[in-house]
């Protein structure tokens, strides 16, 4: 879909999958690191746990589709080059601090002075300016300031983040979304524009909602072990089956009350609750909650039945029960688990690029969707340090010659 | 700056629901799509049933969950079970340049709005199906919320305790991640209308989508065969990297050094210059191994001050913080404010409602918010007359017929 687009890509670990986003849907994506490999490459796990930049996983994760060039910036020729390889650009996405890449002549003025129909991306933990812009980051800080950290977690012990970081990565799909919006009034206007895109802002929309509570003068809704205190309603969201952790919502009102309804049915079904936890109106059941008319108590007794119920039943016993009845439950699956799903197989979703280096090929996330004319493919595993260097300055115009000159002086 | 808005020349037949769809859509809302929302009396959108509500009052038009994913959008009622209402929905296909659904996959195929179906009466129509396992596979037809898919797929065993069964994230994970990439597909989509005239078909999966951001560890299991688990706030390329308590109920500061540099201003804004040239801390290795001595001196530190004060003395060394705001500290957070990421909108219940601004700024096409989510079947005389061209006669016949609830 992208095929004609030109994507020159200089960001970091904050904004690597924006341009990866970009490649899968067809564009010609360069990603553009500093001789001797982008600091991500720096970042571990490693490939048998030996550390060495074309090894990172952290850097294979979000830049296949992607041609890998080295440029060195700190030089003027290296500026001067990246200012010639914009001016075929329809797009540049960086992720340095507010101000940096102008202080180096090579902001959006100084592209777009050029090329006036380049989309100019810049993704920053807090944003362009304002006080906190040149805040020292990293995941958990963007997390703290944006709102989920205090959601995550224990009620007795400190917030935690996932394990895994996310900040980022919602701040660069966001980014790609936001720069085909701009293409796509570029293909109307013909005129380019600078984006700014702010991680913190990003994960507005990562919590439902519930940082509105304050204008709207609502209650809080806080952490707690395996599941969310929303207000003075404890509602778990984890629960323990024989062989580990399912998950299953137990709530109440006109949409989610026909779900309790069709789960406390089976579990009367099998003689697991009584008569009048059966007969129950779990539509109003909430609203009776929050008025007091119903006491905490009367729906805590309803949680540990069907606590009881979970917990005499396997993982699969209840993913197969929810399943066949329409239930909204499902087992907390291991990373390993999610490899041998069998609906990713089925659908062919995991798609193996091959490594030649290392003689190996690996199982990537396949396609975020599915387009019926113009499927996303798997063009290209990330790229080694300088990979495409000859392939890249060569169709800018530079001799054989020239590029190996410029790589004696340290310029790429 | 333009006088136009992106995307003001593209129409949207939203037939989106629930958290994961909608959000899509509300986007294109900001940047000027037109976009016509479906809803039926007898079955209004789940979110109107979720907190957080105006005033904690449970009316069906003052949740801000539905308010944030439908401002901008146009709402109109239709009883598909009416063979007139199917009518009206085949000239908004003909009206749209996309529809967009994200029920369970037999839903649009028994009301015969399936794309095989749509690209018979507009050939270049762009649809996308979002719904959580996609539209194909064994557990295609497993329906359900966000919280399924993100413990399905591996997002609610990384949030959690090492001494403890995990935890999971924030409620319906994989809804916050989906409509970033549905906006992704959707805009490509519409590029490759533009420029060649065709539509296609989009099959989005919410748990396919989402996987891509953990490419990390499935990566990490299938090259080094590495299961991750959840490990509170430990990361392997920080230290020290946590959160400590400070004064006040709930109240904590996120302190994380990224090398050894940071970690010697954390130490000497803790006035321990000991610590700063301690051999054994010099290194992330030293720290790492070191992390329970380490985090109890930096709780000792923190627990006697506020988290901004905290926040503030050691950004100003340089060394990354920050308080862990709760909803009310991030509505009156100096960046929050300067950024304008609270809009209030007029709201023909509340009198106003408060939504998130777009999450992006475009510098030439910056997106306008400036009117809240529909009221139940606010726009459907509208968007019959203005937008379809319906006679009166016409509109009042399908009310008789009942096909407008």
């Amino acid at each position: 879909m992208l095929n004609s687009c030109r994507v020159l890509d200089l960001t970091n670990e904050r904004g690597m999958l924006c341009g990866q986003i970009l490649g899968d849907l067809g564009a010609s994506v360069i990603q553009i690191e500093p001789p001797g490999g982008s600091p991500v490459r720096k970042l571990g796990p490693f490939f048998e746990d030996q550390p060495s930049p074309d090894r990172s996983i952290y850097w294979w994760a979000y830049n296949r589709n992607k041609r890998g060039i080295t440029l060195n910036l700190e030089t003027a020729q290296g500026r001067d080059l990246l200012l010639r390889l914009g001016d075929g650009a329809d797009f540049v996405i960086e992720s340095e601090n507010p101000g940096a890449m102008a202080a180096l002549g090579l902001g959006y003025n100084d592209f777009a002075a050029r090329n006036p129909k380049l989309i100019y991306v810049s993704i920053t933990p807090f944003g362009q300016d304002g006080p906190k812009a040149h805040y020292a980051d990293t995941d958990l800080i963007v997390m703290a300031a944006a709102g989920p950290l205090i959601l995550y977690g224990d009620e007795d012990r400190p917030p935690i983040r996932m394990s895994v970081p996310q900040a980022y990565l919602h701040a660069s799909a966001d980014a790609a979304g936001a720069a085909l919006i701009a293409y796509y009034e570029l293909l109307r206007s013909g005129e380019g524009q600078a984006i700014d895109v702010a991680a913190t802002q990003s994960l507005g929309l990562a919590m439902q909602s519930v940082m509105l509570a304050a204008p709207i003068r609502a209650s809080d809704t806080r952490r707690m072990a395996g599941g969310v205190k929303m207000g003075p309603i404890r509602v778990p969201l984890v629960w323990r089956a024989k062989d580990g952790q399912i998950t299953a919502v137990f709530l109440f009102g006109s949409a989610l009350g026909p779900f309790t309804r069709r789960l406390v049915d089976c579990l009367y079904e099998v003689g697991a609750c009584d008569e009048a936890m059966h007969n129950k109106d779990w539509i109003a059941f909430g609203d009776e909650l929050l008025s007091g008319k119903a006491p905490m108590e009367e729906y805590e007794r309803y949680k540990n039945v069907l606590a009881e119920f979970i917990a005499s039943r396997t993982k699969a016993e209840i993913f197969q029960l929810a399943r066949e009845k329409g239930l909204l439950m499902a087992p907390v699956a291991t990373v390993a688990d999610v490899l041998e799903n069998p609906q990713f197989h089925d659908r062919g979703y995991w798609q193996k690029l091959d490594h030649p280096e290392l003689g190996r090929s690996f199982p990537y996330p396949g396609p975020f969707a599915r387009f019926s004319r113009t499927p996303i493919t798997y063009r290209r595993r990330p790229p080694l340090i300088g990979e495409h260097n000859a392939e890249v300055y060569g169709e800018l115009g530079l001799t054989a010659a020239q590029i190996a000159d410029y790589g004696r002086r340290g310029i790429i | 700056m333009a006088n136009h808005l992106p995307l003001d020349d593209i129409k949207v037949l939203d037939f989106m629901w629930v958290l994961a769809g909608p959000g899509i859509t509300r986007t294109m809302a900001d940047y000027g799509a037109t976009i016509v929302r479906i809803e039926a009396t007898g079955r209004p959108d789940p979110t109107r049933t979720v907190g957080p509500f105006v005033a904690n009052d449970t009316h069906p038009e003052k949740s801000a969950l539905w308010a944030n994913n439908n401002a901008g959008k146009l709402g109109i009622t239709l009883d598909l079970s009416k063979p007139a209402a199917r009518e009206v929905v085949f000239d908004l296909v003909r009206w749209a340049d996309v529809v967009a659904e994200s029920f369970s996959p037999k839903a649009m195929r028994a009301w015969g709005f399936d794309y095989e179906s749509l690209r018979k009466i507009k050939p270049d129509i762009i649809m996308i199906s979002s719904c959580l396992m996609g539209q194909t596979g064994p557990l295609a037809y497993f329906a359900g919320f966000g919280n399924l898919a993100a413990a399905l797929i591996g997002f609610y065993n990384l949030v959690g305790w090492p001494d403890r069964p995990p935890s999971g994230p924030f409620s319906a994970y994989t809804d916050y991640i989906a409509p970033r990439f549905g906006l992704a597909a959707v805009m490509a989509a519409l590029i490759h209308h533009r420029l060649t005239g065709e539509g296609q078909y989009i099959d989005q999966a919410q748990a396919e989508s989402a996987l891509q951001f953990l490419t990390l560890p499935l990566l990490d299991q299938a090259a080094n065969g590495r299961i991750s688990n959840p490990v509170a706030n430990y990361d392997p390329n920080f230290a020290p990297h946590g959160v400590y308590p400070a004064a006040g109920d709930d109240q904590w500061v996120a302190i994380a050094c990224r090398n050894d540099r940071e970690w010697q201003a954390l130490a000497r804004a803790m006035d321990r210059p000991g610590l700063a040239s301690d051999p054994r801390f010099a290194n992330l290795a030293g720290r790492q191994a070191a992390q329970a001595e380490l985090d109890a001196l930096i709780n000792e530190w923190t627990a006697r001050r506020p988290p901004r004060e905290t926040e503030h003395l050691l950004q100003e060394s340089g060394v990354p913080a920050h308080a862990v705001q709760n909803a009310a500290e991030i509505y009156t957070d100096p960046q929050v404010r300067h950024r304008g990421q609270y809009v209030e909108v007029p709201h023909p219940v509340s009198g106003t409602a408060w939504v998130e601004n777009s999450r992006y700024k475009l510098s030439r096409t910056p997106a306008r918010v400036e009117r809240a989510a529909p009221t139940l079947g606010q726009h459907t005389q509208y968007v019959l007359e203005e937008l379809l061209g319906y006679s009166d006669e016409r509109v009042s016949q399908l009310a008789v017929d009942g096909a407008l609830s």
